[in-house]
This record gives C-alpha cells, sequence and structure tokens, in this order.
C-alpha cells in the first residue's frame, strides 16, 4: 500500500547565537494509510518538532514531506494554514480549547473556513461529537467540563473536517489515569472504525501501547521501533 | 533676595491653592523618602510594560492639554468679571444704546466725577476712549482693516493694566513712544499682529480712510513703534487731538459738523479707590442734570464685561460644567482600563507579595500610587509644554468670543496640570487598586497549579 | 529666545506632521479593513464567527463597560455639541425670505450700525419690485433695530445685573408680520397706532408701551418673573418705562424669536435713534429679489446696501463656523482618550488571548482573519460606547439655548434664543466619529494580534 506519509532526509535546526542547535537529522520515515503510530523519546529528541513538521506547522530546513499527494515542505505559509484545515486533525496536551466558546461551536470552527452550508456544518459537528460520546454537552463551555470532557471535544474538534491524518501531542498528559484511558479507547475506536490515519507523541508507555507501531527517537534520530501490530491484534 | 523673586513669592503664597499643592508636594516627597523601596518596585512595574505607561500618560497629557486650554479661558472670564473692591475702575458708557457713543464734552464734566455740590468726590483718574476704524485704501477692502483706540498718550501707562507686567526693556521703549506720539501727533503705534496683516514695517508712513467717521480720511501717519504683546495686538493707538482736530477741521470745511461730531466719545474709564466712593460717584452720576442726551450709565468694568459674556452664557456653561467634567471622565476611564489591566495581569504577582508577608494596604497603596505617579507627571509635563507652546509659540488661543484678545495660558497651569493628572488617575485606580488589595492568595495559587 | 521658539515650533509642526500622516495612513488601512469585514459578512469571505468577539466583551464585562463607557462621554458630548451649532446653522437658514430684499445703509454689514435718513429714502414705497397686498398696498416694512442694556429685573446679588435686549421699532407691525411671515399666537393682537395703553392698575394714569415678543425673550422676561414665560397681559419694566405684552411671535427657529417689538417712533426717542435702520421689502419671487437687490444696490440714490434677506442672515455664520470647528477639535482631542482606551483595552485581550489566536491559527484561519476578528472586537466597544452616547446626545434635542451670530469679523453680533436640534445627521455623525475612534484604536492591537506565532503562544 502506498504510504499517507512519507518524509524523507529530514533536517532541522534551529540557531541559537552563534551556535547551531540540529533538532532532526536526516530522518526517514513512512507511515501508512489507518496506521496508529506512537512517537517516543526523551525530551529534545524531537519528537515534537517531528510532529509539527508533519502537521505543516513548521517548515524543514531541509529535505522533503509528504502528506497524501501533496509535498508540504515547500509549501507557503498561507498554503500550509488552508491545507491544515482540510487535511489535518490536532489534538492537543492541554486541550486548547477557546474558552468562550460552548463544546459545538469549539468542534464547529474549522468547517467555517470550508465551503459548507449551515446544514452540513450542524450534520458534521453532531455527528463528531457522537462519535466522542458528547451529545449531551453540546452547549457546555469548556469550563464546565472535566479534563477527560474537554479533551473529547479536542478529538471531536480534529476529526470534524474528516481530515487525511490526526495528530496528537500528549493527548493524554493532563489527564488522569481514567480519563486517560477512555480517550486512548476513543483514539483506537477511531483508528479501527474509521480508519484514520494517527500520529501521536507521548512519553506515557500505556499510551504507546495502543499504537500499532512505535518510533524511539533520540538527538533528530530514529532509534528503535516496536511493532506492536500483533500486539493489538491479539484479543 | 531679589525684588521680583520677593514679590512672584509673596503673590504666589497669597492663593491657600498654592499653599496647599506646595504642601502636598512636600509630604509626598517625605512620603517618597520613607518608602524607597515601595518606590523601586513601582517605577519596575511601570517600566514593565512601557507601551501602557506610554498610553497611559499620552492620553493623560492630551487630555490635561485641552482641560488646561478651557480653563485658561474660563479663569481669564472669571477674572475680569470678579467684582474688586479696592483700586478699580469703573465705565461710563452711554445708558440705553450699544454701541455707546457721547459727546465729547461729557469727559469734562466725568473728570470731576459730576461734582456739582461740597462734599461730592471725584474719580482719582480719568481715560476717555474714541474708536477710529480705517483701512489702507479708499475702495475700504477689510483685509487691512485698522481699529485704533483714540486716547491721550499720557494715559496709557498710568490706566491700562495691559502693560503693568511688561518687562522693563518693553516699558521703555513704550515710555519712548509715548513720548514720541505726544511730540508728533501723526505718529500712531500699533499692535504685533495687526503690523504683519497690513504688511507694514515700523517707520513706514499709511493714509487712512475711515469707515466709521466717514469723511474724516487721515493722511502721513507714521507707524512709529509696536506695541508690547497682549490684548492690544490686534490694534491700533492714536493720539485723541488727531482725531478731534480733523472732525473739528471738516466742521470749518462743510460749515456744519459732521454727523458723528456730537457722537464721538465711545467709553470713560474712572481709576476708582474703594466701593464707597464708587458709591457715592455712581449717584452723582446718575443724579446729575448733565447727562440727559444721551443719557449715560456707569458700571464697575467686569459688571460691564459680564454682561457681554451674557450672550455667551450656555457656552460657557457647557464649557464649564460638561466639558470639563467629560474630559476628566474619560480620562479617568481611560486610567481605570489600564490600572485594572495591569492588576489582573499581576495578580501572581500580587499574590506572592501577599505571601512573602505584605499587608493588603501596602499593596494597594502600590497600585494607587503608580497610577498617581503616572498622572501628576505626564500632568505636569503637559502642563508645562501647553504654556510653552500656547504662550510662546500660538501667542495664545484663539477663541471666538466677544471681543477678548488671544487667551493666555496663566503660570497657575503648571500646578493645574499636575493635580488634574494626579486626580483623575487616583479616582480612576480606586477600584483596580481595591480588587488589588483583595487578592486572595490560596485562590491564584490554586488557579496555577 | 526665538531661536528656542523656532526650534520650538519646528518640533511642534514637525511632530503634528507625522501624526497626521500615521494618523491618514491608519485611516486608509482602517477603512480597508472595513471593507473587508463588510466582504465577510456579505460571507463572500470567511471570518471567525462574531459570537467569539461577542462573548469575550461579554465575559470581561468590567472593562468593556469602562471603555465602551469612554466612547459614550465622548461621542454624548459630540452630538451636543453639534446640536448647539446645527441650532444655529438652522435658526440663520431660516431667518430670513428668499423673496424679501434687506436694504441697510451704504457701507453697513449689520443692521446695529446702520442707519437710513427718512427723508430722502421714502422713494422705496413706490419702488416697482415690490409686491402689493389685496388692498393695494405695497409689502415693504419699515424698521429700526435697538440693543439696548438693561438691568435685569430682580437680579441675583452677586450675580449678573445687566444684559442686553434687542428691540426693534416698526411703523405697522401687521405689514411686517405679512413681510416676515411671521403670525402671532392665538389671543394676542399686534400694538395699536398709538402703540401705548392705559397701564393697568396704575392711579397717576401712567402709559404702558404696548409690544409684541418673540417666544425666546418672552421665556427669558419670564424667568426674571419666576414664570415660565410672559403672556398677553404682562408688563415689564424696561428703561424706566413700563411695557405690557400684547402678543406673541410664532417665532420659533428665527432670529425674531429674540426680539421685542414696539412702536417706531416711541423706541426711537427714548432710546435715541430716530431714524430706520431697516427697511425690508417683499419682491414676487426668488429671482426679482435677487434682481431688486443688486438694482438697489447699484442704482437706487441715496446709496444703499441692498441684499436677498437669507444671504444677509446666511452671513451671520461666521461664528457658528468658529463654534463647528471648536466644537470638532474638542472632540477629536477627547477622542485621544477613547483610542487610548480601547488600544490599552485591546492589547491586553490580544495578550490573554494568545492562546486562542494559536489554536485559530493551527486550525487554518490566516493572519488576515485573525487581524479582521479583533478589528472587529475592537469597532464592537465602540459601536456600543457610541451608541449609548448618541441616545444620552439625543435627549438635548429640543432644549433651549441662547448664544451669538455674527459674521465673525470682530464685535456686532446679536444674540438669539434657539433650540438645540439632533438630526438623523447628527446622530450617524457620532456613530461614524465613534467607529472611527475604534478604528484607530483598533488597528494597532489587531495588527499586533496577526503578528503571534502559533506554536510559541501554545508553549
Amino acid at each position: 500500500m502506498e504510504p499517507i506519509v512519507e518524509v524523507h532526509d529530514l533536517h532541522k535546526y534551529f540557531r541559537r547565537g552563534s551556535e547551531q542547535i540540529d533538532v532532526l537529522n536526516g530522518l526517514n520515515l513512512e507511515v501508512a494509510e489507518g496506521e496508529f503510530l506512537a512517537l517516543m523519546g526523551p525530551s529534545g529528541s524531537g519528537k515534537t518538532t517531528l510532529l509539527n513538521l508533519i502537521a505543516g506547522l513548521d517548515t524543514p530546513s531541509r529535505g522533503i514531506i509528504r502528506v497524501g499527494d501533496q509535498l508540504i515542505s515547500g509549501m507557503s505559509e498561507g498554503k500550509l494554514a488552508a491545507w491544515r484545515t482540510r487535511h489535518v486533525g490536532f489534538v492537543f496536551q492541554f486541550y486548547h480549547l477557546l474558552p468562550v466558546l460552548t463544546a459545538y461551536e469549539n468542534v464547529e470552527l474549522p468547517l467555517l473556513l470550508l465551503p459548507l452550508s449551515a446544514s452540513q456544518r450542524r450534520q458534521q459537528v453532531t455527528t463528531a461529537l457522537d462519535l466522542v460520546g458528547l451529545s449531551d454537552r453540546l452547549r457546555h463551555r469548556p469550563g464546565q467540563l472535566s479534563g477527560g470532557q474537554q479533551q473529547r471535544v479536542g478529538i471531536a474538534r480534529a476529526i470534524v473536517t474528516d481530515p487525511t491524518l490526526i495528530v496528537a501531542d500528549e493527548p493524554t498528559g493532563d489527564l488522569d489515569a481514567r480519563s486517560a484511558e477512555e480517550i486512548l479507547n476513543l483514539l483506537g475506536a477511531l483508528q479501527k472504525s474509521l480508519h484514520k490515519t494517527i500520529v501521536m507523541v507521548t512519553h506515557d508507555p500505556r499510551a504507546a501501547a495502543r499504537a500499532a507501531r512505535v518510533l524511539h527517537l533520540d538527538k533528530g534520530r530514529l532509534v528503535g521501533e516496536t511493532d506492536r501490530q500483533s500486539v493489538v491484534h491479539s484479543p | 533676595m531679589p525684588h521680583y523673586l520677593d514679590d512672584w513669592l509673596m503673590a504666589f503664597l497669597d492663593s491657600p491653592w498654592n499653599v496647599i499643592g506646595v504642601a502636598l508636594f512636600l509630604f509626598g516627597v517625605v512620603l517618597a523618602y520613607v518608602w524607597a523601596p515601595y518606590l523601586r518596585l513601582i517605577f519596575k512595574s511601570l517600566r514593565r510594560n512601557p507601551l501602557r505607561t506610554m498610553l497611559m500618560s499620552a492620553a493623560t497629557m492630551k487630555l490635561v492639554l485641552s482641560i488646561i486650554s478651557i480653563w485658561s479661558v474660563l479663569w481669564l472670564l472669571d477674572l475680569v468679571t470678579t467684582e474688586r473692591t479696592k483700586d478699580f475702575k469703573a465705565i461710563v458708557t452711554e445708558r440705553w444704546q450699544i454701541p455707546s457713543q457721547m459727546p465729547l464734552s461729557y469727559e469734562r464734566i466725568l473728570q470731576d466725577g459730576a461734582a456739582v455740590k461740597p462734599g461730592d468726590v471725584k474719580p482719582q483718574n480719568i481715560m476717555s476712549w474714541q474708536f477710529y476704524g480705517a483701512t489702507l485704501d479708499a475702495k475700504k477692502s477689510r483685509e487691512n482693516l485698522i481699529f485704533f483706540f483714540c486716547v491721550d498718550p499720557a494715559k496709557v501707562l498710568p490706566m491700562m493694566e495691559d502693560f503693568r507686567d511688561i518687562s522693563d526693556q518693553e516699558r521703555a521703549d513704550l515710555e519712548d513712544a509715548i513720548r514720541a506720539v505726544q511730540e508728533d501727533k501723526r505718529r500712531i503705534i500699533l499692535g504685533r499682529d495687526c503690523l504683519r496683516r497690513i504688511n507694514k514695517q515700523v517707520g513706514e508712513r499709511i493714509s487712512l480712510f475711515s469707515i466709521n467717521y466717514l469723511g474724516i480720511d487721515l493722511d502721513d501717519c507714521e507707524i512709529y513703534a509696536t506695541l508690547p504683546e497682549g490684548r492690544l495686538t490686534l490694534f491700533g493707538l492714536m493720539h485723541r487731538d488727531r482725531l478731534n482736530n480733523a472732525l473739528d477741521a471738516y466742521e470749518r470745511k462743510n460749515g456744519k459738523p459732521h454727523p458723528l461730531a456730537r457722537k464721538s466719545l465711545n467709553l470713560v474709564w474712572l481709576q476708582i479707590p474703594d466701593t464707597v466712593t464708587y458709591g457715592q460717584l455712581a449717584d452723582q452720576i446718575g443724579s446729575s442734570s448733565s447727562f440727559t442726551d444721551p443719557a449715560v450709565k456707569m458700571e464697575t468694568a467686569s459688571s460691564g464685561i459680564a454682561a457681554f459674556l451674557d450672550a455667551y452664557r450656555d457656552m460657557l456653561w457647557g464649557m464649564r460644567w460638561l466639558l470639563v467634567p467629560a474630559i476628566l471622565a474619560v480620562l479617568s476611564l481611560v486610567m481605570a482600563t489600564a490600572i485594572s489591566i495591569s492588576v489582573r495581569e499581576r495578580r501572581t504577582e500580587m499574590a506572592v507579595l501577599k505571601v512573602l508577608g505584605f499587608g493588603p494596604t501596602p499593596i494597594m497603596l502600590m497600585v494607587l500610587a503608580e497610577a498617581v505617579l503616572i498622572g501628576t507627571v505626564s500632568g505636569f509635563v503637559s502642563a508645562c509644554g501647553t504654556w510653552l507652546v500656547i504662550n510662546k509659540v500660538m501667542g495664545g488661543l484663539r477663541f471666538p468670543i466677544a471681543f477678548f484678545p488671544p487667551f493666555r495660558v496663566p503660570l497657575d497651569a503648571l500646578w493645574w496640570g499636575p493635580m488634574i493628572g494626579g486626580l483623575t488617575a487616583l479616582v480612576g485606580s480606586i477600584v483596580p487598586a481595591w480588587s488589588a488589595r483583595s487578592v486572595r492568595v490560596a485562590q491564584v495559587f490554586a488557579k496555577l497549579a | 529666545m526665538s531661536i528656542l521658539v523656532k526650534i520650538l515650533l519646528i518640533l511642534v509642526v514637525g511632530f503634528g506632521g507625522l501624526i497626521a500622516v500615521a494618523v491618514a495612513l491608519m485611516l486608509l488601512l482602517g477603512c480597508g479593513l472595513t471593507l473587508v469585514l463588510l466582504l465577510q459578512f456579505l460571507g463572500v469571505l470567511r471570518r471567525i464567527p462574531l459570537g467569539y468577539n461577542l462573548r469575550n466583551l461579554f465575559v470581561r464585562w468590567p472593562t468593556t463597560l469602562l471603555t465602551a463607557l469612554a466612547f459614550t462621554v465622548v461621542v454624548s458630548l459630540l452630538v451636543m455639541m453639534l446640536a448647539f451649532v446645527n441650532g444655529l446653522f438652522e435658526l440663520t437658514q431660516a431667518s430670513g425670505q428668499t423673496v424679501n430684499v434687506l436694504v441697510l445703509s451704504d457701507g453697513a454689514t449689520e443692521e446695529s450700525v446702520s442707519s437710513l435718513g427718512y427723508g430722502d429714502i421714502t422713494t422705496l414705497n413706490q419702488y416697482p419690485a415690490i409686491v402689493k397686498d389685496e388692498k393695494g398696498e405695497p409689502l415693504i416694512s419699515w424698521e429700526v433695530y435697538l440693543v439696548v442694556n438693561q438691568p435685569i429685573q430682580n437680579a441675583k446679588p452677586g450675580g449678573q445685573q445687566r444684559r442686553f435686549l434687542q428691540v426693534r421699532g416698526l411703523m405697522d407691525p401687521a405689514r411686517t408680520g405679512r413681510v416676515h411671515n411671521i403670525a402671532l399666537h392665538p389671543g394676542g393682537a399686534w400694538f395699536t397706532q398709538a402703540g401705548v395703553q392705559p397701564l393697568p392698575g396704575s392711579t397717576t394714569g401712567e402709559q404702558a408701551v404696548q409690544v409684541v415678543l418673540g417666544e425666546g425673550i418672552a421665556r427669558v422676561l419670564g424667568t426674571d418673573q419666576g414664570k415660565p414665560s410672559l403672556e398677553v397681559g404682562d408688563v415689564f419694566p424696561m428703561a424706566e418705562r413700563q411695557w405690557i405684552v400684547v402678543g406673541i411671535l410664532q417665532s420659533s427657529g428665527s432670529t425674531f424669536d429674540s426680539e421685542i417689538w414696539a412702536k417706531q417712533q416711541i423706541v426711537g426717542e427714548k432710546f435715541g435713534k430716530p431714524s430706520y435702520s431697516t427697511v425690508v421689502l417683499r419682491t414676487a419671487d426668488t429671482d426679482a429679489a435677487r434682481r431688486a437687490a443688486q438694482d438697489l444696490s447699484d442704482n437706487f440714490k441715496p446709496a444703499v446696501a441692498a441684499q436677498v434677506e437669507t444671504a444677509y442672515y446666511e452671513k451671520l455664520n461666521g461664528t457658528n463656523q468658529s463654534f463647528l470647528y471648536a466644537a470638532l477639535a474638542v472632540a477629536s482631542v477627547m477622542a485621544l482618550g477613547g483610542v487610548l482606551g480601547v488600544m490599552n483595552t485591546m492589547f491586553a485581550a490580544i495578550s490573554q488571548r494568545q492562546k486562542d489566536i494559536g489554536v485559530l491559527r493551527i486550525l487554518g484561519y490566516a493572519r488576515w482573519q485573525i487581524l479582521e476578528s479583533f478589528f472587529l472586537e475592537s469597532l464592537l466597544l465602540a459601536l456600543i460606547g457610541g451608541a449609548i452616547g448618541c441616545l444620552l446626545g439625543w435627549m438635548v434635542d429640543g432644549w433651549s439655548a441662547s448664544s451669538i451670530i455674527s459674521s465673525g469679523s470682530g464685535g456686532g453680533g446679536r444674540s438669539v434664543v434657539f433650540k438645540l436640534v439632533v438630526d438623523s445627521k447628527i446622530l450617524l455623525g457620532g456613530l461614524a466619529f465613534s467607529l472611527l475612534m475604534g478604528n484607530i484604536g483598533g488597528l494597532l492591537p489587531a495588527l499586533s494580534a496577526m503578528r503571534v506565532r502559533p506554536l510559541e503562544s501554545l508553549r
């Protein structure tokens, strides 16, 4: 099968004064369609940078990133923004919902950028909130929801545009064990039932255990890979 | 101590507001010394968000500027309409009609205070005014219109308060010019703005074509000097004999008097020592049989001006009671917005200070002091700037009201500025300061955790 | 000293110029942004939902209120000041008829300094362009206009003691009324041929002078006697005589509202101005009036200054203009308060909502959409404050005030009583002014919001 994400010889460095800091060092990676991939590694290993690059939030210093049939490593900022709306859904560690908007409105936000009628939007939002099990919390503000519920709204917002790719940066990092469990179940279910491609950064081994494949990064390079395909499929 | 400094100090201390202001300032200095460590904190927090501090200070400056401008106008109007009880002037004009036109013969009677019987009082001095308007061309184009006060030059310095505060040099020049006009009545003295408007130089000779005294044109007038800056800057001074001789010559030539010959005296000033004399003089003049055609009235200068200002009553009321309060309100609102934002941003910091043992009151006072500091300093800077720009650069505020010359900003504005700035800042920061006082440590940290 | 002054002048002018250029640029940019906003609301361009801004305004309501209040104060004051000026403009526009020609003595620009010798000028009565009434009498009004200085009745001690009153002496009041299109309120009458009547209640047989009052001056004189207005039959003292009101003019909205009309012979003698100051003739139409004014000015002997009546009153707009400029100057200074207030507020709002901006950007919203959203929020603030300000300002509509109108070239002028007028133009102007303040104040913060880097803001 054609990989949905293809990363070739990816370099990213920052400058701090006269010093150059290499974050990613000639990294190669392929993600298959419908795959649940976890990125692990110590702080500063470059896993979040890699995630941001794949999601089109940042541009590489050198190298090629292809997502679907688009070469995103060469896109301008404006094009990237439009591309993100259609093709990438984000799940953040701290949920990052807009506090003044209701759950419904938060989920609706990305849809407002797409040429959809109001009724189409309503249908997509309710479907997404149904999927995460929050159809009874439409009119609640983030402040009136628990952490787990907020993260579920975040997930609904990530899937509402039916993106090619869902990226999640420590999605359980701010949650208690039970809520984290629920969120991971939800992500797993989405991947399985909707056949979504998910790339997740985490340093929680329990979270990583849900992924089909876990890549380990250190100092900007891939240092190891655990294929858990069998584990996930086993009863 | 030089005598003028001494005079200035005495005049300064005459006003209770000045004394209170100085006292408050000294009190502030003492507080600042006692509270030096707090002060450092206050300065630091002002420097933290220079943009906001700048915005607050810019708003204060601009609004203080406008209040000072308005108050300068009101201040002068109040000053000239405040009745004085000693050494003041009374004005005698035609009783019923505006403009006032009296026969010149009234002057002599007024000089004696219309005294008829022993025991009647006289004014200390009098000065009579005749108005002569003329243009430089026979076509009478308005652009080079000059309005002359025809007076007895000898009365200018003793009677006109306009020249009381001029510099020694200006006084010497004016004395010299007055002597010259007395020697040669064709010489005239013009205000600087007047000279600028007709585009002539000192030393040039001009011919005048009258617009109010038709047929009384005056040739060969030598512009001898300019008047010191002030109220008369748009006008000219002329020897009264020049006009009166021309009126006599008209009668000799045409066989009949000029139509305005019996109406050439426009107003007379009487110098009065006190209110008792004023009352007595008013009685004498009011009951005199000499003033029948037309009848005359005597009033204090201030009440005369007040009558003129009546037409502007509503506007002045609006300026005093709507405009100024509104500007003050806007200023406090801007302050309140800025300070409340700054307090909200620093809730954590205030909580930390409380943990370190700062009491609620010092914290509240710090917020207040921060606002008052910005307000006072900006207000003072603005007041100095306003004073300098309006008085020295613009030559006064040209406000279209009655016959007043451009309004100057009084020296008192230098304390109005910091007072307005400081007080509005204080009012604006009361609520935010109170909320800073009641920051609850536990709540702030709970939110962070 | 003069060097210092020059340097200061250069600084002031230079600084002023810089500010002017900056404001002009900001306005241009602001207009562009407003246009984009419009397109967004028409659905042509996509936008962040309005609810986002509205709710944020609501959530931090104390700041919103304070900021909007500044707008309210500025706008309500602007509306009040404009109502004042507008009332004066309407007054000068409503005074005078386009078909009337006003004749003054040669060289006179205002009635108060005009003096027409009676004997030489009666030929005006036969001037052919004058229209005749149904009895065949020419519609011509002979008037003398006087300003008299008068002690105020029952003046408060320490307060103002005297005021100026405007007296118009007439030969035939009914005819003057017809020429000026002014009627009496029901219950009144024009003064009689004699112009006097016995003073009611007088035992000495004293005669009171009959007068007809404008509504405005009737109110002013009424206040002296503790009534809302003088009525027919009331008596007031002036110049050591008693004057009795026989009629009230329907003069609201014209300069005649502030005048006292009485018999010309009586006031002329009393106040020492026996000749006429003004002659007003009624012609057939506007064109005839223009031609007659020209002809009289050019050819009539003795020389007179004739002009269409409306033109005369328009020239009395000079002070109105100055007041208008003063009002705008004051408003623009105060506007700075509103502008800086909204700037402070929005800068703070943006720094609080860095994360929001980051999320929106990550979700795919473009920089310009962020810019527009925050810009819109400033405009909303301005609109709320401005609308309340307009409502407050509207309350002064119809209030009575007194002021002065003159051609503005020093001295002269006449005091008038008039009504403040708030019209739709002023209200819209107030709102526009408010939006302008929001526009300028909101621009810089919105630009700074646009520059927020999404990844850094979420860290």
